[in-house]
């Protein structure tokens, strides 16, 4: 008995001495380094651990999470938080996060860095997963993150469907109000169609119309009717031949579209043929579609002769709005409301955030596609004052591309090739309500070291506030059994 | 039986067995070892506990992962080929002592093996076209787990526990073999329906194995989002290429079969295996080894083209130019032999990285024979990234690269291809990255530690291969194109298009090259001047006076003066004309037939006679 309690004396002495803190070690006087870089940020009360490495070489780690009047301890290089000690430290409000390393000569307590802890944030990320490629597309999943911990799973994977009859390319999902009770997204050839999800049944519409360049390409769901804004595409892609960036996109033909649910048609919303239109996006009162657009004349400055690209850095597109009654199907006239190619510069994918006051774009030289140049970088524009700034707090000297709003507006998940200039992150960041925006992180990962053993890129991430309803199984059944139902043009009011 | 015959069954077997797996390892060590090095180039495995679990993911994940353990040794091609052999005679003998094969047959115990063996040496150009990581040694391994399994089953003697077997057994045999974990379950069921006594026994051992086999894979599909055309067959090899499957795939599910139909065979039992003469065990082994052999892939251009591409990966220009040699040699008297386009191109490349393109770069037979395949695979998918690199087209080299690890997942050459071209770009971080992963390697560690040091060091980098002969080629302004999958109609175009403003030594010398290769006196004007302005030569090489000497004489007499031409380029040109006129217009084959070789080697027979080449 004396020695079972000598035993567990030892034992108590042994985990409670390792995991407290050297609390008289002296200021370094600099912070440690630590990777992913989650100093100095604000995070989503809910978001999962935000686990770490330090960087620092040193023979003894302890990391203390200081919150309210609690401190957490963690013992090692990587610093894995526990999913519940996590939620005690964030649910008291901000963090002092201090990190103690031990050197040849005792311990020495780094600098701390303080995280701050604000609103909750959808709890569902859905991105797609993609290798850089340049035509192949063999191994596509769009993936569903519950980021309030790291389970992931897939929603739907490209190699599902028959691989010897030909491969399918998946893209553009989009979910309706950040509700996964309607979703969408393509399936370019083999089975093609697109997949919408509505209602608790599963449609693969074939969007593509004779009175139409292509099928759907970029969505835009209305918030309060039946209507999905489209682009419609021809887009090729090139390599550069000795740049950093390693591709462009481009359209030759784009034109956008109205997908009215209601009566399954599809009609027209813009499509002159000396400009290319993109990009559609409706403003949350739905009575306003922002776009862009590039005016390209006729004949088109750019050709694909031989192979070789020419005249596509000439192609800039502007900000558009056009006005829109959902009710009669009514539209008004297009106004240009940034011209970015008067700037030498090409505006694309416009996001109006949900209380409709902040619209972010991203910017660059030329072009429709801004992940491939690495100059891409985010504007925002206040819709109350009517001013814009480049989004100097997130903008990195790579790109920074496809952006999402959280549905409470107070959360924007961007990407961005920040860390290689190849493989695209998902980041997070907030936005306070006098429209400054914190600093950028990356989605906490269970491996610290995940970003830079991982792959792939993530591509179109969106927030939604509910898992996916429908199984990855569900789904593949679907696409595989199921034809494309072709759906009928109309005139842009009605039949 | 007599003692004597007796004898003779042991002597044959008991050398056959060491006999047999000393030969391929010599043949496959000496003669097949381009193939073993393409196949471990093609694969990739890092000590790494996150990607170990990644392959725990999906059925015959395990298996995969080991078998890339062990393809990793392929690096020195003997020590792989003995770990494959190690891995065969295990299958052979333990498929002997298992299924208790009589001395007097014990040849037959060899035929998986073989079937293995020819399966895998058969294949030529479809590796590049497989999809299975760790193709090469998984059925071999598969074929070991099924052996495994029939002995666990046997060492099991009542009902209840072999219906928890199959149930475990089973189960975490599917993940861990797939396809080969139910071949398991699946002979041990036969194995044991044959050998037990007990109705209840076999019939439990039957039904319990026969739902695990139905199940397993059945539960798999509808709880992952993993595609699997069955799940029956994860882990069978698998190509990209739209073949029929079955065929590829028969030798291993022959391998199988065999496999689940030894128990019922029952050999010790046949009383006429026991009255084998001697002369049918010897009669088997020379037939089982003469068919497999005749279907292995032997073709000499293969081979060549293996060898050219490992010598480019590895800088050896020099032994891809004597690759090349040596079978324009071999085959001189067979005046219908072609190289491939993928030879010619990489012995260029070569000659061009040795400085020998001026006096070499026709004196080799031209050509452009078909692969020997039924699936075609293009020149980019095989060298387009050495291409891209080495012409200082790194997006090329990068867009190939990518393209291949899409398709087919991660390579070791992947990897050192994608840190080259990052190294070239200057992108640190993602140099790092790539770097990082064959850090956890073991052949290509060193290498990476070599690259790492560059990193750090851009005028070191600069003077140190192959960086210093890529660099000087980016002197161009990048340009958006694309080569749309055909390799050397892009590179013409590259480097027959507009000249850099700034051009150094290496790209002019290139750009005269091809050029010359295309065969347009316009262009070979403007990149003659050039080559001789930046690189200044004391004395031209003797296929640009060729190329100079005959354009002169074709329109620009007056040029005939303005450059150095040697008196033997001149009579070679006038010995040349005078064959020509005598032959006239001639195929490529029948030119090769009638011009003597030493005028064969000018660029008056390529600009004459090497016509109609489908490039690629």
């Amino acid at each position: 008995m004396r020695k079972l309690f000598f035993c567990f004396t030892a034992i108590i002495i042994l985990f409670t001495g390792c995991t407290r803190e050297p609390s008289d070690a002296p200021l370094s006087g600099r912070q440690a380094v630590i990777y992913p870089d989650f100093t100095d940020i604000t995070i989503p009360s809910n978001i999962a651990p935000v686990n770490f490495r330090i960087q620092d070489t040193a023979d003894k780690y302890i990391t203390v999470f200081e919150s309210g009047d609690t401190k957490t301890v963690i013992r090692g290089r990587d610093v894995l938080i526990p999913l519940r000690k996590w939620r005690a430290i964030t649910s008291r409000g901000n963090i002092k996060v201090t990190v103690f390393e031990k050197h040849e000569n005792g311990w020495i307590r780094m600098n701390p860095f303080p995280i701050t802890v604000a609103e909750d944030i959808d709890s569902y990320l859905t991105y797609r997963l993609i290798m850089p490629s340049f035509q192949t597309f063999d191994r596509l999943t769009i993936n569903q993150r519950n980021i309030t911990n790291f389970k992931e799973k897939t929603i739907y994977a490209n190699t599902m469907s028959s691989r010897d009859d030909g491969s399918q390319c998946i893209n553009c999902h989009s979910f309706r109000n950040w509700s996964t009770e309607t979703m969408q997204f393509h399936i370019r050839q083999y089975l093609g169609g697109t997949i919408l999800y509505r209602n608790g049944k599963l449609a693969k519409l074939n969007l593509k119309t004779d009175s139409t360049i292509a099928a759907a390409v970029y969505p835009s769901w209305h918030p309060t009717h039946e209507y999905i804004a489209y682009s419609t595409n021809k887009t090729f892609q090139n390599i550069h031949t000795n740049h950093t960036d390693r591709m462009e996109a481009f359209d030759q033909e784009s034109d956008l579209i109205l997908f009215n649910m209601k009566d399954n048609s599809v009609s027209v919303i813009e499509n002159d043929s000396t400009e290319l239109e993109c990009h559609p996006y409706w403003t949350p009162d739905g009575k306003t579609l922002f776009y862009v657009s590039a005016h390209i004349g006729n004949p088109t400055p750019f050709q694909a002769k031989g192979g070789a690209a020419t005249g596509n850095a000439s192609v800039k597109y502007s900000l558009y709005s056009k006005s829109f009654d959902p009710d009669s199907r009514t539209w008004g006239k297009s106004k240009m409301f940034f011209d970015a190619a008067a700037l030498d510069s090409s505006i694309t994918w416009p996001r109006v955030s949900p209380d409709g006051r902040w619209l972010i774009c991203c910017i660059n030289t030329h072009g429709v596609f801004p992940p491939y140049q690495s100059e891409t970088e985010l504007i925002m524009f206040d819709l109350e004052k009517g001013t814009h700034r480049y989004v100097d707090e997130i903008n990195s000297d790579k790109s920074e591309s496809y952006h999402s709003w959280s549905s409470n507006g107070h959360w924007l998940v961007f990407s961005t090739r920040r860390e290689d200039g190849v493989y695209t992150r998902p980041y997070l960041t907030h936005l306070n309500d006098d429209g400054s925006i914190t600093k950028p992180f990356p989605l906490p990962q269970k491996d610290p070291d995940f970003s830079v053993n991982f792959m792939y890129s993530f591509n179109i991430p969106e927030f939604s506030k509910d898992p996916i309803r429908v199984s990855a199984r569900k789904l593949s059944s679907f696409i595989n059994s199921t034809e494309a139902e072709s759906v009928p043009y109309v005139s842009k009011r009605g039949k | 039986m007599t003692p004597k015959e007796k004898n003779n069954f042991t002597g044959i077997t008991a050398k056959a067995r060491w006999i047999l797996p000393l030969t391929l390892w010599v043949v496959l060590s000496c003669f097949s070892y381009p193939f073993l090095l393409k196949v471990e180039e093609r694969s990739f495995f890092e000590f790494d506990m996150a990607w170990f679990i990644e392959f725990l993911d999906k059925p015959s994940g395990l298996l995969s992962w080991l078998s890339l353990f062990f393809i990793q040794f392929f690096h020195i091609p003997w020590l792989g080929a003995l770990i494959w052999i190690l891995l065969l005679t295990a299958a052979a003998e333990l498929t002997r002592i298992m299924f208790r094969i009589p001395q007097s047959c014990s040849a037959l115990a060899y035929i998986p093996a073989a079937i293995l063996v020819t399966y895998n040496m058969s294949l030529g150009y479809m590796i590049y076209y497989v999809n299975l990581p760790g193709f090469f040694l998984l059925p071999t391994l598969g074929y070991l787990w099924v052996l495994l399994t029939v002995a666990v089953f046997r060492k099991v003697s009542n009902t209840a526990t072999v219906i928890i077997l199959s149930a475990v057994w089973g189960i975490a045999g599917y993940y861990i073999a797939g396809f080969y974990g139910l071949i398991g379950v699946l002979t041990a069921a036969v194995d044991t329906a044959v050998s037990q006594r007990s109705r209840t026994f076999r019939l439990s051992a039957l039904i319990s194995v026969i739902a695990v086999t139905l199940l397993s894979p059945i539960l798999f599909v509808e709880t992952t989002a993993y595609y699997l055309p069955s799940g029956w067959t994860v882990g069978l090899p698998d190509y990209m290429i739209r073949v029929s499957l079955t065929r590829i795939q028969a030798p291993v599910i022959a391998a199988m079969l065999l496999l689940v139909s030894a128990p019922l065979i029952q050999l010790p039992k046949l009383s006429f295996v026991n009255k084998t003469p001697s002369y049918v065990q010897g009669i088997l082994l020379i037939a089982i080894v003469s068919l497999s052999y005749t279907w292995w892939y032997k073709d000499p251009n293969y081979m060549a083209e293996l060898k050219m591409i490992h010598a480019a990966d590895n800088l050896e220009w020099e032994e891809a130019i004597n690759t090349f040699r040596d079978i324009s040699e071999k085959s001189e008297k067979d005046k219908s032999w072609q190289p491939t386009r993928i030879m010619v191109v990489l012995k260029d490349l070569a000659l061009i990285k040795t400085g020998q393109e001026g006096d070499q770069a026709f004196a080799f037979d031209d050509g452009c024979k078909q692969q020997n395949t039924i699936c075609g695979v293009s020149m980019s998918m095989q060298i387009g990234w050495i291409m891209g690199l080495h012409y200082g087209i790194p997006g090329l080299c990068q867009r190939w690269c990518y393209e291949e690890n899409m398709l087919f997942g991660w390579s070791n050459v992947s990897y050192r291809y994608n840190i080259m071209t990052a190294m070239v770009f200057g992108n640190r971080e993602l140099t790092e990255k790539y770097l990082n992963k064959l850090d956890h390697t073991l052949f290509y560690r060193k290498w990476s530690r070599e690259q790492r040091a560059l990193l750090n060091d851009r005028e070191l980098l600069a003077r140190t291969a192959p960086y210093d002969q890529i660099l000087p080629l980016l002197c161009y302004d990048d340009i958006v194109t694309s080569d749309l999958a055909g390799l050397e109609m892009f590179l013409n175009r590259h480097f027959n298009g507009p000249s850099p403003m700034e051009s150094t030594p290496l790209y002019d010398r290139i750009a005269l090259l091809f050029a010359m290769k295309s065969k347009n006196s316009t262009m070979f004007w403007t990149r003659f001047f050039l080559y001789l302005e930046s690189n200044n030569p004391k004395k031209i090489d003797r296929y640009y006076q060729e190329a100079a000497y005959l354009y002169a004489n074709n329109g620009q007499k007056d040029l005939l003066d303005a450059f150095p031409i040697d008196d033997r380029v001149k009579d070679t040109y006038k010995s040349f004309m005078q064959y020509a006129s005598k032959y006239g217009k001639l195929s490529l084959e029948d030119a090769r037939n009638c011009f003597p070789k030493h005028l064969r080697e000018t660029f008056f027979y390529y600009y004459y006679y090497v016509n109609e080449l489908i490039l690629f």
